[in-house]
């Protein structure tokens, strides 16, 4: 077991226990949640094994779902990210002979954070589909998915930079 | 085999995620009733679709059978309509056994024709399903004609668009007797002569069978007076009326057996003697 697999397997049992016991009691502006443990889903290495991740994004959703008491909306959506989150890669990482290998040892900033935000944004709106699951509730759907989306985006955002770092030193 | 199991490890992460989001949906099921209902409901619409969709495929293969347990259910009908109608055959003891003559057979017209002045329609049925020459053929909304002839397994039958025919016929509503014949243009468009200038009657009155001819039972209704014409010279109505059937669109016809036709036939005889 190297540094990087601990680094992340302390990173899931934290973003965790960070979801449940702090940003899932936020309630900013009366109603805003950011969801942070969506970062598992960035800094999962890029060349690491696919099934695992699906597995492990499974477990971190039910775990979220488990003890947060919700019906299984986190479950869901983290799953299907975990399942594209391959053809996300493809798709936002601009062409290139450099594969890119995780988002932290990446230099392309304009691709990276395009990627973040796709992952979160596609995350927040099945989340919130699943969860109001009405197409009455559409513009709903939609603004709490853009408010959610800024926050939980900063949030990430801020402590990606601090994985950067930890990994650099 | 072995690709098989290539095909499921090169496969492996859809067929995991298909898993996990099977266990996951389920997990959503149990844990929140309204996820429930709604997945409740959307299930119901897609089995209810599914359902219907087979009802219709297998219910469109058996539209020929219901179609013809529906031609004899309203043969039946039409049968105790006719019964209802002719009260007159019924005897007034009760404890009597009520006796009506009039049997109704199904048949099918294969062959029509309205262009002629002198028409005839072939019927599927004959001899061997029991139809005999002189035989009234009724359809659901008024009288097609008579058997003329008839040979194993089909009969023809004189039209009632044919200028020969003659029917016997009443005015419902004031009881004068006519007869009703074919103008020879329309096949809708009937003339009714006899009825004398002292009955009463109006536009729209309807016309039924008289009874008075052993092919036909009384109070078939037939058709509607559209216009007529007062020939006092004469003492007689000239009538203009509309059926209600168009004889040249029929498919199912009913031909009615009567009974006592021989009964009747031989009275006549002997009092002609």
């Amino acid at each position: 077991m190297n540094r990087n697999n601990i680094t992340l397997l302390i990173s899931f049992i934290l973003l965790v226990f960070f979801q449940t016991l702090v940003f899932n009691n936020l309630y900013l502006f009366g109603f805003i949640n950011p969801m942070v443990y969506v970062l598992f889903l960035v800094i999962y290495r890029f060349d690491y094994d696919q099934t695992f991740f699906i597995l492990s994004s499974f477990i971190l959703g039910f775990l979220i779902d488990f003890l947060s008491q919700s019906g299984g909306a986190h479950t869901l959506s983290t799953l299907t990210i975990g399942f594209l989150r391959p053809s996300i890669i493809k798709y936002t990482f601009s062409v290139s002979s450099e594969m890119p290998v995780s988002f932290q040892d990446d230099n392309r900033i304009f691709d990276k954070y395009l990627f973040l935000s796709t992952i979160v944004g596609l995350h927040h709106f099945l989340y919130f589909t699943l969860v109001y699951f009405n197409l009455e509730a559409t513009s709903l759907i939609i603004k709490n998915t853009l408010l959610t989306f800024i926050f939980s985006l900063i949030l990430i955002s801020l402590i990606s930079i601090f994985y950067s770092k930890s990994n650099d030193s | 085999m072995q690709r098989i199991i290539n095909a499921l490890i090169q496969y492996r992460n859809a067929i995991i995620y298909l898993i996990l989001l099977i266990i996951s949906l389920l997990y959503l099921n149990r844990n929140s009733n309204f996820h429930k209902n709604k997945l409740e409901k959307y299930g119901l619409y897609f089995s209810q679709s599914i359902y219907y969709l087979s009802y219709s495929i297998s219910k469109y293969f058996d539209l020929k059978k219901i179609n013809s347990d529906l031609f004899e259910e309203n043969r039946k009908l039409k049968e105790f309509e006719l019964k209802s109608k002719s009260v007159s055959l019924y005897p007034r003891n009760y404890f009597k056994e009520k006796r009506y003559p009039f049997v109704l057979k199904k048949g099918n017209v294969i062959k029509n024709s309205f262009l002629k002045q002198r028409n005839f329609i072939i019927v599927d049925k004959g001899k061997s399903n029991g139809i005999n020459p002189e035989m009234g053929v009724i359809s659901e909304k008024g009288i097609i004609g008579i058997v003329k002839s008839v040979s194993e397994n089909y009969s023809s039958v004189i039209s009632i668009l044919n200028q020969d025919l003659k029917i016997n016929i009443r005015l419902k509503n004031s009881n004068a007797i006519g007869t009703l014949s074919w103008k020879g243009i329309n096949p809708k468009e009937f003339q009714i002569e006899d009825i004398v200038r002292n009955t009463d009657i109006q536009i729209g009155d309807t016309i039924i069978t008289g009874g008075m001819s052993s092919y036909f039972p009384f109070g078939i209704p037939i058709g509607k007076i559209t216009d007529f014409e007062d020939n006092s010279k004469v003492g007689y109505y000239s009538i203009n009326a509309k059926l209600f059937e168009d004889p040249s669109l029929i498919y199912h016809v009913y031909m009615i057996e009567n009974k006592d036709l021989d009964e009747i036939n031989r009275l006549q005889e002997n009092t002609l003697k």
